[in-house]
C-alpha cells in the first residue's frame, strides 16, 4: 500500500513538472553564418545583431526562450547547406537565419523550401534571392541590388560623370550591382568604356587597376566586398585612381572602409543604411558598440541592422500568428509586415509577393576630413521601393496567397 | 605602355610570390614536411610589423618582426614539424594545416576581427609617371627588397658550406647525418630561415593588402604552385615559378580577366605533364 502511495506521488510530480519543464524547453534559431572565408567579419557584425535584438526582446519570443544555434557557413554555399541540413535534423530547427554571400542565401533557401522551414537570410543582396531564386519559405532583409545599383548609378549618371568602367566580383551579387548600374546607364546615355569582372579571392588588383587607369573613364563603377574589398580599396590609393575618375560602389560596408586612412577614404558609394542619419541611430549605435566593444565596426553597419531586423521580423509574425512553430504561419503573418523596431530611421516593410524587406538606402560621399567614426557624409537617401525591381521586371509571387 | 606597365607588373609580382614560397620550398625540400603553417607565419609577419612599425619607424620594425617570426618557426619547427620527420607527408600537411587554423583564431581573439591599416614608408608612396606608364613606387621597393631576399639565399644556399649541407640534405638526409651534419639542427635552421622570409614577405605585402587574420590564406597555394613548377629546393627553379605565375596573372587580367586565377594551375599542369620534378627539380628526399 505504501508503494502505490510512493509511485503515485511520482506520478503526480511528473505530471506537475513536465508541462513546465516543456514550456522552458528554448526556442532554438538556427544561424547559418560565416564564421570563417571572406565574409567572416560581416557574419560577426549579423550575428551580434541578432544578439542584440534578443537582448531587447528580453530574450524572448512570446514567452518562450529563445536560443541561437550558430554553425559556421564557411562563406561557402555547400558547407552552408550541409550546416542547415543539420540544424533541421539534429538540432530540429524550424527557423533558420543567416546569410551574408547570396551564393550561401540561395543555397541555405533551397534547403529550406526543401525541408519546409522558415528562412529569412539577412545580408544576400543578389537579385535571385527576390526573383529567379525566390521561394515561399525564403525572406530577404538585405536591400536587393536593383535597389543599390540603380540609386548608386542614378546619383553617378546625375552628378559624376557618363564614361563608366566596372569592375564586378564575378559571383551571382557582383554580376547584380553591375547588371543595375548597366540598366541606368543605358537609359541615361552614359557610355561603358570596359568591364573587369575579378574572381572572389582576388587579393591584388594591380593590374586591372592598370587597365582602369588608362581607360579614360569618369566614373569607375565598383561591386567588390569583403577583405578583398578591403585590398581594393587600399590599391585604389596606390594607383591614385581618384585623381582619374570617381570611384562608386554600388554597395559597400562600413567594416570595409573603416580601416583605411582618411586620405585613401574618397569612394561614393551607396549603402544599406548609415548610423549616424538621426540622434536616434546614433544612440543605438553607441549602446552597440558597448554592447559589442570588440566589433570589426566600432558602430552599427549594415550587417547589424539587418541581423537585428531578422529577429524582430520573426517576433512580430510569432506574436501577429500567435505561433512560433507553425512555419506556414509564421510566414504568412511576416507578408506585408510594417517592422517599426528596426533602429532605422523609417520601418522596414515585408514585401508580399518576393519577400524583399523593404528599407531606406542611402549615398554616402566618403569623407577625408570625417573625424573618428564620422567616414562618409550622407549625399542622398531614397527608400529601396523608389529603385527596386518593379512587377514587370519580377513578376515573381511566392506569397501565401499565390500558394493556394 | 599598358602592355609594359603590365609586364613589368607581372614580374614584381612573380618576385614577391618567390620571396614569400622560397620558405615553402625549402622546408619542403630539407624536412620533406608541406608545411601549411607557411601562409599564418607570413600574417604574423605583417601584423608584428603593424604593431611595431608607427612607434618604432618602418625600418627598424621591417628588420624586427622577421625575427620574431623567426622565432615562431623555431616553436613550430620544435614544437610540431619534429614529429613528423620521416613520415608520410600527409602527416605534416595536417598537423600544420590545423596549427594555421588555430593560430588564424588566437590572432583574431587577439587583434580583433577588422582589417588593420599599414601605410607603405613615405620614401616609396606615390607612382612614378612617365607619358602613359605608370607604376608604384612601393611596388618597386618591394621588388628590390624580394631581389635582395632571393640573391641574398641563393649567396646563402650556393656559396657557403651550411648550403651545401642544406643541398645535400634535400636528396640524401641520411648520409648527410652519416657524414656527422646534425639533421635536426639543419632542418631547424632551415624553418627559421623560411619563416623570416616568409614574415619579411607579409610585411611587404601588408600597405598592398591591409592587414587581417586570413591574409596568409591568399598565398598559401600560390606557393605550393610555384614549388611544383620550379622544382623542390631549387631557387632558380622557385624563381622561375614565380615569374610565370606572376606575368600569367597580369598579362592574363588583360586577355580572360575572369579566369586569371585558372592560369597557373594550367601552367602547372602542363610542366608537371613534361617535366614531373619541376623545371629545375632533381631527384629528392620525398621520393
Amino acid at each position: 500500500m505504501k508503494r502505490i502511495w510512493i509511485v503515485g506521488l511520482m506520478l503526480l510530480g511528473v505530471l506537475l513538472v513536465a508541462p513546465q519543464a516543456m514550456a522552458e524547453e528554448p526556442f532554438k534559431i538556427g544561424v547559418v553564418s560565416p564564421v570563417s572565408g571572406n565574409y567572416g567579419d560581416h557574419g560577426a557584425l549579423e550575428r551580434a545583431g541578432m544578439e542584440m535584438a534578443l537582448k531587447d526582446l528580453g530574450g524572448k519570443i512570446l514567452g518562450r526562450t529563445v536560443e541561437l544555434e550558430v554553425l559556421d557557413s564557411e562563406s561557402n554555399p555547400d558547407a552552408a547547406a550541409r550546416r542547415a541540413r543539420s540544424l533541421i535534423e539534429k538540432d530540429q530547427v524550424k527557423v533558420l537565419v543567416g546569410g551574408v554571400s547570396s551564393s550561401v542565401g540561395m543555397a541555405v533557401g533551397a534547403v529550406a523550401e526543401e525541408r519546409k522551414v522558415l528562412y529569412v537570410c539577412t545580408n544576400g543582396n543578389s537579385d535571385e534571392l527576390t526573383s529567379a531564386k525566390a521561394n515561399h519559405y525564403q525572406f530577404r532583409v538585405g536591400a536587393s541590388m536593383a535597389a543599390l545599383g540603380r540609386a548608386a548609378a542614378t546619383y553617378a549618371t546625375n552628378n559624376l560623370g557618363k564614361k563608366w568602367f566596372y569592375l564586378t566580383h564575378d559571383y551571382s551579387w557582383g554580376h547584380s550591382g553591375t547588371r543595375w548600374a548597366r540598366d541606368v546607364m543605358e537609359k541615361t546615355g552614359a557610355t561603358e568604356v570596359g568591364e573587369v569582372k575579378v574572381p572572389l579571392g582576388t587579393r591584388d588588383f594591380s593590374s586591372q587597376l592598370l587597365q582602369i587607369r588608362n581607360s579614360g573613364a569618369e566614373v569607375l563603377m565598383i561591386t567588390c566586398a569583403g577583405f578583398d574589398n578591403v585590398a581594393l580599396l587600399k590599391q585604389l590609393a596606390e594607383y591614385k585612381i581618384y585623381d582619374k575618375m570617381k570611384v562608386v560602389y554600388t554597395l559597400m560596408e562600413y567594416v570595409d572602409m573603416y580601416p583605411l586612412d582618411p586620405d585613401e577614404r574618397q569612394a561614393y558609394a551607396a549603402v544599406e543604411v548609415s548610423w549616424n542619419e538621426n540622434p536616434k541611430m546614433e544612440a543605438a549605435s553607441k549602446k552597440f558598440e558597448k554592447m559589442f566593444p570588440d566589433a570589426a565596426a566600432p558602430v552599427m553597419d549594415n550587417g547589424n541592422y539587418n541581423g537585428y531586423i531578422a529577429i524582430m521580423m520573426i517576433n512580430e509574425a510569432a506574436n501577429k500568428a500567435g505561433s512560433l512553430d507553425d512555419v506556414e504561419k509564421l510566414i504568412c503573418a511576416m507578408e506585408g509586415l510594417e517592422i517599426t523596431n528596426n533602429l532605422r530611421a523609417q520601418p522596414s516593410y515585408v514585401s508580399p509577393k518576393t519577400h524583399q524587406v523593404l528599407s531606406t538606402v542611402d549615398i554616402v560621399k566618403a569623407n577625408p576630413e570625417g573625424k573618428g567614426l564620422n567616414i562618409w557624409d550622407v549625399q542622398k537617401a531614397y527608400h529601396a521601393s523608389e529603385y527596386d525591381m518593379t512587377e514587370e521586371e519580377n513578376p515573381v509571387d511566392v506569397s501565401c496567397g499565390a500558394q493556394k | 605602355m599598358l602592355i609594359l606597365s603590365l609586364i613589368l607588373n607581372g614580374v614584381v609580382l612573380g618576385l614577391v610570390y618567390t620571396a614569400v614560397a622560397l620558405g615553402f620550398s625549402l622546408v619542403l625540400g630539407v624536412s620533406g614536411v608541406i608545411n601549411f603553417s607557411h601562409g599564418i607565419i607570413f600574417t604574423f609577419g605583417a601584423y608584428f610589423f603593424w604593431a611595431m612599425y608607427q612607434s618604432i619607424g618602418y625600418l627598424p620594425a621591417m628588420v624586427l618582426a622577421p625575427i620574431f617570426v623567426a622565432g615562431i618557426g623555431y616553436l613550430v619547427e620544435r614544437v610540431i614539424i619534429r614529429r613528423v620527420y620521416g613520415q608520410d607527408p600527409l602527416f605534416g600537411l595536417l598537423i600544420t594545416l590545423g596549427f594555421a587554423i588555430a593560430m588564424e583564431e588566437l590572432i583574431r581573439m587577439i587583434f580583433g576581427p577588422a582589417a588593420h591599416n599599414v601605410d607603405p614608408p613615405s620614401f616609396a608612396s606615390g607612382l612614378l609617371i612617365i607619358g602613359d606608364f605608370v607604376y608604384s613606387y612601393y611596388r618597386l621597393f618591394i621588388a628590390g627588397v624580394a631581389i635582395l631576399m632571393i640573391g641574398g639565399t641563393w649567396i646563402l644556399t650556393e656559396k657557403s658550406n651550411f648550403g651545401a649541407v642544406v643541398k645535400a640534405g634535400m636528396f640524401n638526409s641520411e648520409m648527410v647525418g652519416a657524414l656527422g651534419h646534425n639533421l635536426y639542427k639543419l632542418r631547424l635552421y632551415v624553418m627559421v630561415l623560411g619563416s623570416a622570409a616568409a614574415g619579411l614577405a607579409g610585411i611587404l605585402a601588408a600597405p598592398i593588402w591591409s592587414v587581417k587574420s586570413g591574409m596568409g590564406n591568399a598565398i598559401l597555394m600560390p606557393s605550393f604552385l610555384i614549388v611544383l613548377m620550379g622544382g623542390l629546393g631549387s631557387i632558380p627553379g622557385t624563381l622561375i615559378g614565380g615569374l610565370l605565375v606572376g606575368l600569367s596573372i597580369s598579362l592574363g587580367t588583360l586577355v580572360v580577366p575572369r579566369y586569371v586565377d585558372i592560369i597557373p594551375y594550367l601552367l602547372m599542369g602542363v610542366i608537371v605533364y613534361f617535366w614531373p620534378r619541376g623545371l629545375m627539380g632533381q631527384q629528392n628526399i620525398i621520393e
